[in-house]
């Protein structure tokens, strides 16, 4: 049962992210706030964590390659940025502690990351003209504010769920 | 690095290296179409987001719907107020539709620029990392959806459509910074002075109407129409209002800031709009008018 429900999170993340995405850009005294819903690599990345790696590249890569055909035209970004991260995020804590806590931190710095990959992309293959001053002010921190008040509230969800599912597997190994 | 990279993976991590370069290069060539099977992506993702974005919309207009019930005496207020007005109003604009259309029947000329085939449509969805300015909606080529139509809301013109599929189609706002995307445009006041929507200023946050002719006199708060000379909008779908006119780069032509009547941040029903006559491939499209010079291109 708990097997499928790690991939049926993701699929609900997926298709989530762009409804919140219809929601933003905020307007605020005639300024408009780029909200970046980023909650499937925020899943990914808690699964590279605490459960497996190659199981969380898989999904990167998929999801990645769904997002790059449906939504950007651009096939190859997403299913790079995704595995690439997950990647990271494995490498890095084998030398950290696997507290919710440091996960998170770990989490927003690399969707950080994502982001500032993306606006170099972007930039350079000249879709969008925008210095780095207005990318921080108007997309980088509503983005990490609005992404960090969903780790928040669904962080230790996710924790819970992924670690279940591991030693649901150790188990099933040790038979 | 312990262990990091070992031979095997890092010529792994080179092979897919170059192998994603090569798509990127490949897809960023050409964007406008979509070969079959990211059309077939397009339409079951699309479809499993229809499923997810319905349901959202009926939530928000629950929301919406009170939203509106609280500011009703205000609304009500202001609008009996011009009600006279609007009653003045409708029975000249009466007026002035039957004496067009008897006039029209005198001199046998039954086609319109003006006249569309609304298709009615739901945002199902818009790229979520918002770096380019697209939505995604649930009307496709089955529908009659084609590319570079007109997209609209009640308030005026938004987009154009850009990539089509059986059931879905993305549409490109009016707000992106893709170079090529023009609009054609008219300030229709007392005298018609055309102009090409080209490119939209961040900073002021309107869109800039280039190539005006020096010679007419364009005013603040002129309101600016496509002009349907374009080759595939209709004429007559509202873009904006003129904020400021100043010459251009050169000193040849004028150029305006229009402040786009509708809004572009929070969208949910959209109307394409398909025009009665044949359309043509000229500004509002690639501009290859290849209808006009068919298999011209294809000797040379």
């Amino acid at each position: 049962m708990i097997r499928y429900v790690v991939v049926i999170i993701s699929v609900l993340l997926f298709y989530m992210e762009p409804i919140f995405g219809l929601f933003s850009p905020i307007e605020l005294n005639g300024d408009f706030y780029v909200l970046v819903p980023r909650f499937l690599i925020i899943y990914l990345i808690f699964i590279a964590i605490y459960y497996d790696r190659k199981r969380a590249m898989l999904y990167g890569l998929i999801f990645g390659l769904l997002y790059d055909v449906f939504f950007i035209d651009i096939i190859g970004l997403y299913s790079f940025i995704f595995p690439l991260m997950c990647l990271v995020a494995s490498f890095i804590v084998r030398f950290v502690h696997h507290h919710l806590l440091v996960a998170t931190i770990l989490t927003l710095l690399l969707v950080a990351v994502v982001e500032i990959v993306l606006f170099l992309f972007y930039t350079s293959i000249g879709i969008k003209a925008m210095t780095f001053a207005d990318f921080y002010q108007f997309n980088l921190i509503p983005t990490m504010i609005a992404n960090s008040v969903f780790i928040l509230m669904f962080g230790w969800a996710f924790k819970y769920i992924l670690l279940n599912r591991f030693n649901q597997k150790l188990l099933l190994l040790q038979k | 690095m312990p262990q990091f990279f070992s031979n095997k993976r890092l010529v792994l991590l080179l092979v897919g290296m170059i192998f994603l370069v090569a798509l990127i290069s490949f897809s960023l060539r050409d964007r406008n179409h979509a070969s079959l099977p990211e059309q077939l992506i397009k339409d079951v993702v699309g479809f499993g987001q229809t499923m997810f974005s319905k349901p959202t919309q009926y939530v928000t207009g629950i929301f919406n719907n009170v939203e509106s019930l609280l500011n009703t005496y205000d609304e009500n207020k202001r609008l009996k107020a011009r009600l006279e007005d609007y009653a003045t109003l409708q029975a000249s604009v009466n007026d002035l539709q039957l004496e067009n259309e008897e006039i029209r029947k005198i001199i046998d000329k039954e086609e319109s620029l003006r006249a569309f085939n609304p298709i009615q449509s739901t945002v199902i969805a818009r790229n979520p990392d918002q770096w380019e300015e697209k939505i995604i909606i649930d009307k496709g080529e089955i529908h009659g959806v084609d590319v570079n139509m007109a997209v609209m809301t009640s308030q005026g013109l938004i987009g154009k459509v850009i990539l089509t599929t059986p059931y879905t189609s993305t549409v490109e706002l009016l707000s992106t910074q893709n170079p090529n995307y023009r609009v054609s445009a008219v300030i229709a006041d007392e005298q018609e002075v055309f102009g090409l929507i080209e490119g939209y200023d961040v900073e002021r946050k309107e869109l800039v109407l280039k190539r005006i002719d020096s010679e007419f006199e364009v005013k603040k708060g002129q309101k600016v129409t496509t002009s349907g000379l374009g080759g595939i909008f209709p004429k007559g779908i509202l873009i904006g209002e003129v904020t400021e006119v100043t010459t251009d780069d050169y000193g040849l032509t004028q150029l305006a800031y229009v402040k786009p009547a509708a809004s572009f941040s929070i969208l949910d029903h959209v109307i394409i709009s398909k025009r009665s006559i044949n359309p043509v491939d000229g500004t509002d499209g690639g501009n290859t008018e290849a209808d006009l010079t068919e298999g011209a291109g294809e000797e040379s």
